[in-house]
Formats: C-alpha cells, structure tokens, sequence
C-alpha cells in the first residue's frame, strides 16, 4: 500500500501552530507539503479535551498579536490572509494583580492601563506612558525589521529606539524610569509569559510582549484554542497540504549536508527537498539526523550553549458554581508573594510550593464556556525544567498531586472559598503532560530561555549562520521568536519564508 | 550600567551578539541526549506492549482472570486503580481491540515479576471477545496491550475520602483494583462497595476480596434472584439501600452493565447528592444503536459502501448502519487505533470526508470544533449512507 507520494517540496515534522503556519504559507505558494503529526490532533499543546461531557481548554490563557477586526495585529492577519477565520472574543482585560499590597484589574490601551496604573501610584502617569510608548516604537521596529532587515546605519536613523535598548535588560532600562516601587510590580505581571527575570530579560523582549498585550489586548477563540489549530488544518488540507496523524517522526536523512526525506516509527520512508522541523534542535542534532556524522560540532555547541526555557504545570478545573458565586471576578489573575521577577525565576527551578502563579476563567472571556451554573478555572505556574528533570516515574503521582494542592489551597485562602468543595472535574497538567502529547523536549514549551546571552536580536543577527544542514529549517518555540502561541505562528512564517527564500536563490543562481 | 547613558549606546546589538555566540563557542560540544522528563512520560504511557498470557485461572463458576506480563521484561507502567487497559486480539486473523477494567492492583504492576490482570465473564452468547478470552485465549499467547487509560479513578483533590462503589457483574473489577490498592496501604481511601449479582454463583473475585482483610474496604453482596439461604442482602442497588450504606461525605463510583446505568441514574437522583459527588465509568459500546433516539429505524437494515482514506490510499469496505465505524473497519481488517470504545477517549478520532452519519448521543465526547468540522469518534458514529472518511495510518 502506498499512502504518500514520491516525493515533496516540503515536509513538515509536527502539525502544531508553527508547523500548520509553515504549511499555510508554502501550500499558498503552490508547494507540496505533507505534514506529520504524533498526536491524533493538531495542535500540539493548542487543543482542548473533554471531561465528563465539559469541553475544557488545555493552555491558551489568551493569543496576543491578534487585534480587533479591521485592524489586525501581525498573527491575526495571516491567519485572515490565508483564509482561517477564527471566531476571535476579546479578553475584557489585561490582568488583575495579587501582589503583596496590590489588588487592582488593569486593563488594555496604553493610556487607559497607565491612567489605571496612576489611580493606584499617583503621580506616574506621564513616566508609565512613556515607558510604554517606548516599548511601542521598539515593538512596531521589531515587527518591521524581521520583514525588512536593514543595514546598521540605515536601522539606526530610522529605529533609534530599537537599536539604542537593544543592549540593556529589563530592569537596566526601567531603573532609567526611576519608577516607584509599586508602579514597577504593576508592569511586571506578565513577565511569567516570556519567563526570565527582568535582569536578564532583554528589554526588546519586553517590549513587544507590553506593546502587544497591553496596547491591543487579548484574544481567545470561542471553542477554544482547538478551534484555531482545527480551522488551521483544514484550511491547510483545503490547499493541498497532506496532513497524516500519528506519526513519528524519528530520523531525518541527509546526505552530503542535504536534507532529502523523514523516517517514521512505522518505517515509511519519504522523500522532500526541505525538512521544518518542530522537534527541538537538541533532539534533530543528538538523535534524529541519519548518519549523526552529518552533525557539525557547530551544531551540538549551539544547542549546549542555550538554556532550555520554561515549562508547564496546570491545574485546570471545572466547578460547580458560576464564578461570581465562588468569588472569582476576572479572567485572568497574577498572583506572587512578591514581584521580583529574579527570585521568582530562581524559585521556579524547584518543585514547589510556587509562589506566582496565573489563573484565568475562562467563563469571563466566553460566558458559553461550560454549562449553565458551573465555571471553569485553571492555576498555572510555569517552572524551569531543571526541577522536574530530576522526578522519578515513581515519585510522579506524589509530586503532582502535592504541587496541585498547593496550588489549589493557595487560590482558595484568596478566595475564601474552599475549592476543593466545588470540583466536578480536575485535570493536572504536568511537565510529563507535555512531553507525552507533543513529545516536546523536556516538556518544554517556551524553547530557549530569551536572556541577554541568548537575546532576540543576537538570535537574527546570527539566524544565517545557525543553518547547519541544507534543507532544514525548524519551527517552534525553540526559534527566533521564542514562546507563546503568537510567536509560535511568527517562528512557523519564518521557517517557511526560509525555504522560499532558498528556492528562489537556487533558481535566481540557476537562471545565471 | 551608567543610568541613563543607554540612550547614547549604539553598539548594543553588536554587544549581544558576540555574548551569544561567546556562550556557544565556550559550550561542550558533547551530545546532550537526555530527556528525563520525556521519559518518565514513556514509563507511564509507553503505548501498546507486547504482552504474554502467563496465567488464566477461575474466580467464579462463569468468570475467568488472565494475567500478562511484559514481553520484554521490563517493568509494567503504573497506572491508577480503576483505569483499563485496551488489548488487541486476533480472532481468525481479525485484529479486534477491547477496554478491559484492570482488576490487579497497580502495586502489582510494579512489583518485582510485575503483572497485570483481567477478569472476564463468560457471555450468554453476545459477546465473541468474551468467549474468545474464556474459550481460546492460552497461557503464552501474545497480544498487544495499552496500559493505564480512562479517568475512572479515585481522585484525592476531588473525591470524598469514602467512596461507595456501585458495582454490577463484571463491573467489580475497578474496584477490586482499589480494593487491593488499599489493602497494600498504597492508596489512601475508604471503600465500600456495593455488588449486586443475580446469585452467589455470579459473584466474580468472591474470595479475593474477602480475603484482603482490610478496614477501610467493606464490601456488601446483594443477590436480586430468589436464592434460598441467602442471609445477606437482596434486591436491586437501590436508592434505599446506598443511603442505608453511605455516611457522611460520600462520592459515588459506578461500573457495571448498561441497564445498571439507567436504574442507577434514577436512584442517585433521589439521593440529593452533588453531580461532583457521582462518577459513572463509561457506557461501552452501546448494545443496541437501534434504541437510541433519532437513530432512524428505517436503515437498520441498510449496508453502505465506506471509503476509507489512508494517506493517498482508499479501500472500498461495507459497512451496516447498525455497526460503528470501528466495527466496520475491523471487520475490513483496516486498523485503526481505539480505548474505550465508547466515544471518551478520541484515540478513533476520524474526519468524515462525505455521507450521513449517526452518533450514539450516550457516547458523544467529541470537542465543539470537531463537531463543526465533521469529525466523530469512530466507535461511537454509525453510517447512515455510503460515507467517506479519512483516517491515521497505523
């Protein structure tokens, strides 16, 4: 029996948001794509499963780089351009903070989040509009430059900003603010969603995840995250690509220093002129390139040379009250003992108790969410995998559970309520979660820990010379862009504009 | 850093570029394979086993247990009481797969010499897997086996401490998995099971259970046929009987055969208990689609034609509109890959290309979207014309 064809343009290693945008844009370009996926599923971690007759979201907490119709963000647009029309609701708000002496809801719109930031800090308004001004014009250079890349001089007239901060963390750039204490905790929430500490986050960083978030707000699909990958996926099969479900991918075959094909677990072999991969660098360099003498030393000292980022770890629970009964009164909540974003990102090299932790109701984004009289609310923490790395198969259940209740406890002495009373259904999402539904390196979910070693635009400075194999390229969280599912499409676009950008070389050098 | 004097540094992005790539020309240029939280993700869901028959012995006049253990020898994976395992059988060369509570204990699994068990009853004749396992399967037979997989189990954040098991025939089985759990002072629960059969000769793991000699699982034998002599309890699981037995804050675990599922469902409501309190495992595959309603009665007889999409490959199969899709497919000898076989899992997953479809509404776990965009859970969707459909290659 024959399930594929001789030969592809292009195949795509895992049907997730950076895989299925990768094959969006080169299906659009005419070209024959086949992806494989392990899971039955697209998605990867962008899915949803069913308890007891519940639909429940397994990770989107809310997709930035969408923005309202008529005037989309990056992300949003493409998915539009290439005919995926998500039934995106608006997140009513940016966060409400649970910091020590801080309980405020902001909300979105730079000038709307900084007069809010004042109610609670008088006399910073000017100084939070500016930095986060400061943050837009980074962040509109960040979108320009990765489609237009420019000569250093050319850059600095025209993207001072960019090119001014792009040498100074987080924490460089703000202490210029001389912000009070208080001010700068309320800006830090969403730190956990690029997941460094602001001493070693790259203000660029930074600036793009405020710009985005707060200047336009955030997006949910009404069905949930598999809404998005589902509508993906088929809009890919609808333009040709040939998507294939459980299957593994184990090796990539090269010769010569040229990619030409994939073996799968079952053992089929098929043939392609390009590989993007969604498998971490660490695993296509270590274990899936066949022979592992087509590896340069240049290659395993880049991927040794990079930190793995964060994880996942979720409790995710539908109960029997609607939310307001049980006192939960906004989508999303940031809650940490502290807002020192450097402690926080040491602590999360441990196995708990976490001490930040971000929870959402979903019923707030989407009253429909779950059935009439019950809402649905998850506690996430977000730990570095060096913790988990070292939990046994046997000790799994005892530490999940003891992690969970943790959090649970947590969430239920600042309610008041205790929640335990009110669960009809718990899923614990761990790192083994992960690992097990998407196979992802370590359960790692955000790639390469985005630090001022490891800064975003060193990544596309050096983004040339880091192709070490003809013919591949890579798509994920593992890439340029780094985390979050936004990005995560950005990471697949860039894969793809790579591989058209070769063809076009090869036939431009061709025709000469 | 001098403060504010950032504003007049251009050379950052030079700066932290030569940072990056000093970081990589001072990294080991060693291969870094590891992937242990991958792998403890392996230890506990490795996938379908190579599984050897090591025991078949008799735990009823009508009930058999089968043991397996790992092929390989390797260590079984943990799973929690009360999950099943889906085996694959081979019936005259058909590849048919069934859900089976595991009735061992998961400390069992684990344990030097690990092992897993089954417990099957001999059927009255509906049942050809049944009778497979009870007349043909052999002590060092092979078969494949997905270890672990379902949601019904004791949750300690979500369930109350007691648990009352509501077990009828072969649905015992989950229990005595946790009964034996328990036992072994490996789970922390309080179990009362409630086990009705038609008489004594149908009490499945009798003796196993009596003998665990443990305070915290009680269990109580109700006989609903006329049996002379009996001293225990008679009747059905009634509602007046499980108030009889529940005390203070009680979850509720059912498992047993589908007309228990519809008398329970009314007595438990008379209960007044929360919904989170009460737990059904999952229906199986219904026994008669027919009765369902808005199955449309008029095509029961019906066979259409399904063409089944594997990559670039079709085959042309019959399929009756009383059969699900699986059925149709293992009967075609087309693998696909099923658990529960009651529209739960979504391991059949399968998109429906063209045709009408029915879905059993007892067993319809699918997402919104997958509604939307036409697919079904395979043992759960029944043809209701020629159909077209695309499943994984397996």
């Amino acid at each position: 029996m024959k399930f594929y064809k001789d030969h592809y343009d292009v195949i795509v290693i895992g049907g997730a948001l950076a895989g299925l945008s990768s094959a969006l844009m080169l299906a659009d370009k005419g070209l024959s794509v086949l992806v494989l996926e392990r899971h039955n599923l697209p998605g990867g971690i962008a899915t949803s499963f069913v308890r007891g007759g519940i639909e429940i979201e397994a990770a989107l907490h809310e997709m930035m780089s969408i923005g309202p119709e008529g005037n989309r963000l990056k992300v949003g647009k493409f998915l539009e351009d290439m005919g995926v029309n998500v039934d995106w609701l608006k997140v009513p708000e940016a966060y409400h903070a649970s910091l020590p002496g801080i309980e405020v809801t902001l909300h979105p719109g730079l000038e709307t989040f900084a007069r809010e930031v004042d109610k609670e800090v008088p006399g910073t308004y000017e100084k939070v509009l500016k930095l986060l001004n400061l943050c837009h014009t980074v962040f509109d250079s960040v979108n320009e430059l990765s489609i237009h890349p420019m000569s250093k001089p050319m850059m600095l007239l025209m993207h001072e900003a960019f090119v001014k901060t792009a040498g100074y963390s987080t924490a460089e750039v703000m202490d210029t603010f001389d912000l009070p204490q208080k001010a700068r905790d309320l800006l830090a929430p969403y730190w956990i969603y690029v997941g460094s500490g602001f001493s070693d986050l790259p203000f660029t960083i930074f600036s793009v995840l405020m710009a985005d978030y707060i200047g336009y707000g955030s997006y949910i699909p009404r069905k949930f995250s598999h809404e998005m990958s589902l509508k993906m996926a088929e809009r890919a099969e609808e333009m040709g690509v040939q998507i294939e479900y459980r299957q593994h991918v184990e090796k990539i075959l090269v010769k010569d220093g040229k990619v030409y094909g994939v073996r799968t677990a079952r053992g089929d072999e098929i043939y392609a002129d390009y590989v993007i991969s969604a498998a971490y660098p660490n695993k296509v360099y270590t274990s899936m390139i066949e022979p592992l003498s087509e590896v340069p030393e240049k290659a395993l000292k880049m991927v040794n040379g990079r930190r793995l980022s964060l994880t996942a770890f979720s409790v995710i629970m539908i109960l029997d009250k609607p939310a307001e009964e049980l006192g939960i009164k906004d989508y999303s909540i940031f809650r940490g003992d502290t807002m020192d974003t450097d402690e926080l990102y040491r602590d999360l090299a441990g196995l708990g108790p976490y001490r930040y932790l971000t929870c959402i109701c979903h019923n707030y984004g989407n009253p429909e969410a779950t059935p009439e009289g019950t809402c649905s609310f998850s506690i996430t923490t977000l730990p570095r995998v060096d913790g988990w790395k070292a939990v046994t198969a046997d000790e799994y259940d005892a530490v999940k559970h003891r992690v969970a209740e943790q959090m649970i406890d947590d969430m239920s002495k600042y309610f008041g309520v205790q929640l335990r009373d009110h669960i009809l259904e718990i899923v614990i999402e761990t790192p083994m979660t992960v690992a097990h539904y998407t196979g992802m390196w370590n359960g790692c979910i955000y790639g390469y820990a985005h630090t001022m070693e490891d800064h975003i635009v060193a990544r596309l400075q050096t983004a040339h010379e880091e192709k070490f194999i003809q013919g591949l390229e890579f798509a994920g969280a593992h890439q340029i862009s780094g985390d979050g599912m936004g990005p995560a499409v950005t990471n697949g676009r860039k894969a793809a504009k790579n591989v058209l950008d070769d063809i076009k070389a090869k036939k431009e050098a061709a025709a000469k | 850093m001098k403060v504010k004097g950032f504003l007049k540094d251009v050379g950052g992005a030079s700066r932290v570029t030569k940072a990056r790539l000093s970081a990589f020309e001072n990294a080991s240029s060693t291969p870094v394979r590891e992937d242990p939280i991958g792998n403890v993700a392996r230890e506990w869901h490795p996938g379908k086993l190579e599984l050897v028959v090591d025991r078949i012995y008799p735990v009823s006049p009508t009930a058999k247990t089968v043991r397996f253990v790992r092929a390989d020898g390797k260590k079984l994976p943990p799973f929690y009481a009360g999950q099943f395992i889906s085996l694959e059988f081979n019936v005259n060369g058909e590849i048919v797969s069934r859900p089976y509570s595991l009735s061992s204990a998961p400390y069992e699994a684990r344990q030097e010499k690990g092992y897993v068990e089954i417990t099957v009853r001999r059927s009255k004749g509906d049942g050809f897997i049944a009778d497979y396992v009870n007349n043909e399967l052999k002590e060092g037979d092979r078969l494949l086996g997905n270890i672990g997989l379902g949601q019904f189990y004791y949750e300690p954040l979500r369930d109350a401490k007691h648990v009352m098991a509501l077990a009828g025939g072969v649905g015992i089985t989950p229990f005595a998995s946790m009964a034996k759990e328990i036992a072994h002072g490996t789970l922390d629960m309080d179990l009362t099971i409630l086990y009705g059969s038609v008489s004594s000769d149908d009490i499945i793991l009798k003796d196993q259970l009596a003998a665990l000699d443990c305070k915290r699982v009680k269990v109580v034998h109700v006989l609903s046929g006329d049996e002379p002599g009996w001293t225990g309890e008679r009747g059905f699981l009634s509602a007046e009987l499980i108030r009889k037995y529940s005390e203070g804050d009680t979850s509720y675990f059912i498992c047993g055969p589908q007309v228990m599922y519809k008398f329970l469902r009314e007595e438990i409501k008379k209960l007044d208990v929360p919904a989170r309190r009460v737990r059904f495992e999952v229906f199986g595959q219904a026994k008669d689609i027919t009765a369902f309603p808005g199955y449309p009665a008029e095509k029961k007889d019906e066979t259409y034609t399904l063409t089944v999409r594997r990559g670039i490959h079709e085959d042309r199969i019959p399929a009756k509109a009383t059969e699900s899709l699986v059925v149709a497919l293992e009967r075609a000898n087309i693998r696909i890959d099923t658990a529960c076989r009651s529209g739960e899992c979504g391991f059949c997953r399968t998109k429906v290309l063209s045709g009408d479809y029915y879905v059993c509404p007892e067993n319809d776990g699918r997402r919104g979207a997958d509604r939307d965009f036409n697919y079904v859970h395979a043992c759960a969707a029944y043809p209701l014309s020629d159909m077209t459909i695309k499943i994984p290659i397996e």
